[in-house]
């Protein structure tokens, strides 16, 4: 049995998890460019909220930029984000493999901040190498 | 759980994303692609177009959406042309939010 595992990722996250793919043996994969967005509407602004230090009164809050509402004046948005450029990678693997895999991708690409992504396990039902015509696990 | 992918017209991709989002749906993924369907593409003269450009949503959601995920789709996205799109519907067994290592599963 085969499962799918694809990942939503940051961008700057792709090559430390392709080095710790690599170190369990996994080299294949597909990555590719996408725009997402989470359950916050691409509103990155959410995220910025929290790193406003406490000590800041309402005023230079404003002054220095430190809210969402001047950041967003100061960059002339009404929405803050749209569409937040990602990477998706898509990994066939043996389900054996799978928790490990998904514990790792985990553990490599957590920050703690929204937008650290998504990952979704899906059942493959059939796969095939084109150049030998392997099937099944033998040929992922 | 079922992941909805949705190829749709460039030009309706906004209609489609604010009717989702109007519904409660926010999350989603988007690529452009590139794609022909039954009609092998489009022939203008003797110019015969075989890629033609589509945005793919994906969104994954709850069984009990997806209805409603479609329907708002085909009403958003609909023209009335060859070309307006497809929708398809696949499972998957587990979602992962990696900030928090939250799972759920089904």
């Amino acid at each position: 049995m085969m499962v799918e595992v694809t990942a939503i990722i940051r961008r700057d996250k792709v090559a430390p998890t392709m080095r710790a793919l690599d170190a369990m043996g996994l080299g294949a994969m597909t990555i590719t460019t996408v725009s997402g967005r989470g359950l916050q509407g691409g509103n990155v602004m959410t995220d910025l909220d929290r790193e406003v230090p406490a000590e800041y009164d309402a005023v230079s809050k404003i002054t220095r930029n430190l809210t969402p509402a001047s950041f967003a004046l100061v960059h002339s948005l009404t929405r803050p984000v749209f569409w937040i450029p990602k990477r998706m990678l898509q990994i066939v693997l043996p389900s054996s493999m799978k928790n490990e895999v998904v514990d790792m991708i985990m553990s490599v690409n957590r920050s703690g901040w929204m937008g650290d992504g998504k990952i979704f396990v899906s059942p493959i039902d059939e796969s095939l190498r084109i150049r030998t015509g392997e099937r099944g696990v033998d040929s992922v | 759980m079922k992941m909805v992918r949705a190829i749709v017209r460039p030009e309706k991709e906004n209609d489609v994303v604010l009717a989702l989002e109007a519904k409660g749906f926010p999350a989603m993924t988007k690529t452009h692609v590139f794609g022909r369907g039954k009609q092998k593409g489009l022939k203008v003269g003797p110019i015969h177009y075989d890629e033609l450009p589509k945005v793919m949503l994906m969104i994954v959601a709850e069984d009990s959406s997806v209805p409603v995920i479609v329907e708002v789709i085909k009403n958003s996205a609909y023209v009335g042309y060859e070309g307006d799109g497809k929708v398809f519907v696949s499972p998957v067994t587990e979602v992962y939010t990696i900030r928090t290592g939250e799972k759920s599963e089904g």
